[in-house]
């Protein structure tokens, strides 16, 4: 018994001081070896639960992503805060590319609201993996077969319009807002726990429409429950040429969510540029464009400097709409 | 029978898969295993294993992610029996009968009880999932948010019942569990209420507070016993309930299956609320009520039976309206989208023959479910025969590493501890431990809900009582929140009243 303690104690201090050793070494040398980058397998923490669509992103990415670095990934959830605390711990995450994260386009939004430490400039962005726009969905034995005919209905009946959204200040929300400034009508905006119970209960009757992407709603649409009038895209969906985009109806609005690769802002570029290059062959390997494509999620790859742009003018957008709407703090 | 034919052509299909079965069999053990373990939760189970499916067949895949679902539910009993750990919210409801039972000296008997009702639940779940899917898949969409609020005005009443011996008790922890239910992001304006400033309080951190509750709380009472075993019987006994014994629990198995499946089809409501509201049927029911919660088989049959039965109907809504009722079923629908397969009305018409195999391997998974979980309970219950001094340093080590498995989060851990003392007060001033896990499942159903219903109404409070539904509820909420009072009031009338007469008898 004693033997075994004793043996055990000095593994442990053995283990202890190596451990040590090792992080002490790396952060004396840490700029020479950046050129070695990855040394030690890279860890990417996804703010959203096990199983979720950026989860599903994530795990996808990092499995392409093994391909293309000499180290493996490992995708760990860090939940709460609707996204908060996982964006947080990316933000504060020790600059040196062995923890990146999985950014979505709520580090645009929690800023405002007063619930988060972190700002978009925190962030470096690698690379966008995926977006998904807005759109406007309603029941197959919906009157309005046209999204001019439901615009025309909510303005004539101000506030009687209920639109289902995932959550207050989530980004579907945001999109019905912004339609809303956008086209003068008045809605009565309900939030649901995510997007799952708002199409529950567009199904049940219990509201008129949702804003939720076309992928969530595919899988009623594909069975003639649902219809869908409008995407708030600069394109149509590709899944769903049929449906006209809110521009070609002479509405000028497009909102998306995206998620992708970001990592803590002074990362050394040579590491941030390691990972661009391999982020670009992982997102254009044709296996993980299956994978989304299986997943109904759409492949919208853009390197870092694009991406930077698109959360730049997200954050502006948004920054100014929850302003107007009185959400910002 | 169309169904019939469709499902003997699945077994046929099936038993050409070796494979398949094989893997729903890994599924079934992994899921038990997960489910044991505080803080892995199916949710988590299934979600880990999905990326490993992506290579499979589809019957291979998905039945590997059915094993571990159902698996995952029945498992959360055996640790909750034998040590008060429930290992899902689920299991917190079988713990309160299933543990007094350990404490008799009857963990066997609990632990085959928990078996076999979990698999008569779930097989018969799958049976009506079956038969049923299409005629059933409609009442899902009946319910709106008012519907919930009502369902969840119900389970809370369920307070009344699971107090034990004193009811005030009982209320006061669960008002004690709504009060800490009101912590975190308002579920509606998504404003955040009595966080701090910590932003790991925007979700109210649930699952730590169960563990702390029981688990924690129990293994730092028995720090306080100086005796060294646990002082229950060394060896299991018989696992196999006598039958006369439980063909005498049947009724109850069959009412907490019927709920369970009704339950699982609701949008939202899952095993935890189901194990619950079963459980207080089954206490309605009785003849001998006052058993319950000092160790009633029944209690520990209805549970189960519920909660097991809740697998077969969040399976039905997502297959057939393409709608996850739970966190389980959301990762489900995933996987099935994943194979090239779209849940929903199309499914059974494009794809029958896979459905109906996957139904068959279903089938095979509870099956499977019996003859493991029969097989291991010996092997388990030996966790009993355990010195104290390695079990209760064993048990507080799985509280902690299942609670930061879950977010990952020490603050998570301070929670559970914290969560641990409280429920050690709680225990020693005889305070139930239940009414607060209820109250944090219910709670912020609840108000979600009841705030949901009003932004639908447009403000307005005609739902309360022009839905039928939510009528029908809250009827049965208020009964059972006033019942036991006018039952003891009466009872105690007519006492006084005898006693008055007999008093009188003797003066003439």
């Amino acid at each position: 018994m004693k033997v075994s303690t004793r043996l055990t104690r000095t593994v442990l201090t053995a283990g202890l001081s190596a451990g040590m050793l090792f992080a002490g070494a790396a952060t004396i040398t840490g700029g020479a070896l950046a050129a070695e980058y990855p040394a030690k397998p890279v860890e990417l923490i996804v703010p959203y639960a096990a199983g979720g669509g950026t989860d599903l992103v994530a795990r996808a990415f990092a499995d392409a992503a093994k391909k293309q670095l000499p180290q493996s990934m490992g995708v760990v959830n860090k939940t709460g805060g609707g996204g908060a605390v996982g964006l947080t711990e990316i933000m504060a995450a020790r600059p040196d590319g062995y923890k990146i994260g999985m950014g979505t386009v709520e580090i645009t939004l929690l800023p405002h609201m007063g619930v988060a430490r972190f700002t978009v400039d925190d962030f470096t962005p690698i690379a966008r993996l995926n977006a998904e726009p807005s759109a406007i969905t309603v029941k197959a034995d919906a009157p309005w077969k046209t999204v001019e005919e439901f615009l025309e209905h909510a303005k004539a009946n101000p506030g009687k319009v209920r639109i289902g959204n995932s959550g207050t200040g989530a980004i579907w929300h945001l999109a019905a807002e912004a339609l809303e400034e956008k086209t003068g009508t008045t809605f009565n905006h309900v939030p649901f726990d995510g997007a799952n119970p708002a199409v529950t209960s567009l199904l049940g009757g219990h509201i008129e429409a949702v804003s939720v992407s076309p992928a969530e709603v595919s899988s009623q649409l594909a069975a003639g429950q649902l219809r869908m009038l409008a995407v708030m895209a600069e394109q149509r969906s590709k899944t769903f040429p049929d449906v006209p985009t809110l521009k070609e109806k002479g509405v000028d609005l497009s909102v998306a969510t995206w998620r992708g690769i970001v990592v803590p802002k002074k990362t050394p570029a040579a590491v941030v540029d390691t990972l661009r290059t391999a982020s670009k062959a992982a997102a254009e390997d044709q296996a993980f464009r299956d994978q989304l494509a299986k997943m109904n999620l759409t492949w919208a790859y853009a390197d870092g400097p694009e991406f930077g742009q698109v959360m730049q003018k997200d954050n502006a957008f948004f920054k100014d709409l929850m302003t107007k709407l009185g959400m910002a703090k | 029978m169309h169904e019939l034919d469709l499902l003997m052509n699945g077994f046929v299909t099936l038993a050409s898969n070796p494979l398949a079965l094989l893997l729903a069999l890994v599924g079934v053990a992994l899921g038990i295993f997960i489910g044991a373990l505080p803080g892995l939760t199916a949710t988590m189970g299934v979600a880990i294993l999905l990326p490993f499916t992506f290579g499979m067949d589809p019957v291979s895949g998905l039945l590997m992610i059915s094993g571990v679902f159902f698996g995952g539910v029945y498992g959360g009993s055996v640790t909750a029996i034998l040590l008060r750990i429930p290992g899902t919210p689920a299991a917190a409801a079988t713990a309160m009968d299933g543990f007094e039972l350990t404490r008799k000296g009857m963990a066997g008997v609990a632990l085959g009880t928990a078996t076999l009702s979990s698999f008569l639940g779930g097989t018969a779940s799958i049976i009506v999932l079956i038969f049923l899917a299409p005629i059933l898949a409609g009442f899902a969409l009946k319910f709106s948010a008012s519907e919930s609020f009502a369902l969840a005005v119900f389970g809370l009443s369920i307070i009344a019942s699971i107090s034990g011996r004193s009811v005030i008790k009982g209320l006061i922890a669960g008002f004690l569990g709504l009060l800490i239910a009101t912590v975190g992001m308002d579920p509606m304006d998504g404003f955040p209420r009595f966080t701090g400033g910590y932003t790991e309080l925007f979700n109210v951190p649930f699952i730590p507070v169960m563990i702390g509750l029981f688990a924690a709380a129990e293994a730092f009472k028995t720090l306080e016993d100086p005796k060294v075993r646990l002082g229950m019987a060394a060896a299991l006994g018989r696992i196999i309930p006598e039958w006369a014994t439980f063909r005498r629990l049947l009724g109850t198995v069959a009412r907490s299956t019927g709920l369970g499946v009704a339950i699982g089809i609701i949008p939202g409501a899952g095993a935890d609320i189901a194990a619950y509201v079963a459980y207080n049927e089954a206490k309605r029911f009785s003849k001998t009520p006052e058993n319950y919660g000092k160790g009633e088989l029944a209690g520990v049959a209805a549970c189960e039976s519920g909660a097991n039965g809740c697998t077969g109907g969040a399976l039905l809504t997502m297959l057939t309206l393409g709608i996850p009722g739970d966190a389980v079923t959301a990762v489900m629908l995933g996987a099935l989208t994943l194979q090239g397969l779209q849940p929903g009305p199309l499914l059974f018409k494009e794809h029958a023959e896979l459905v109906f195999t996957l139904f068959a391997g279903m089938l095979f998974c509870y099956v499977a479910m019996l003859v493991i979980g029969l097989g291991s309970l010996r092997f388990m219950g030996r966790v009993l025969q355990m010195p104290k001094s390695v079990l209760t340093p064993v048990i507080l080590l799985l509280c902690i590493v299942g609670t930061y498995a879950i977010n990952n989060s020490l603050f998570d851990i301070g929670i559970m501890l914290a969560a641990g003392v409280a429920g050690y007060f709680m225990q020693k001033w005889d305070f139930p431990a239940s009414p607060v896990v209820l109250a944090l499942i219910m709670g912020p159903m609840a108000e979600a809900n009841f705030r949901r219903a009003l932004s639908l109404s447009g403000g307005s409070y005609d739902f309360l009582y022009t839905r039928p539904i939510t009528v029908v509820l809250l009827t049965i909420a208020i009964l059972t929140l006033f019942l036991p009072l006018v039952k003891r009031w009466r009872s105690h009338r007519a006492e006084t009243r005898q006693t008055g007469a007999a008093s009188s008898l003797n003066q003439a």
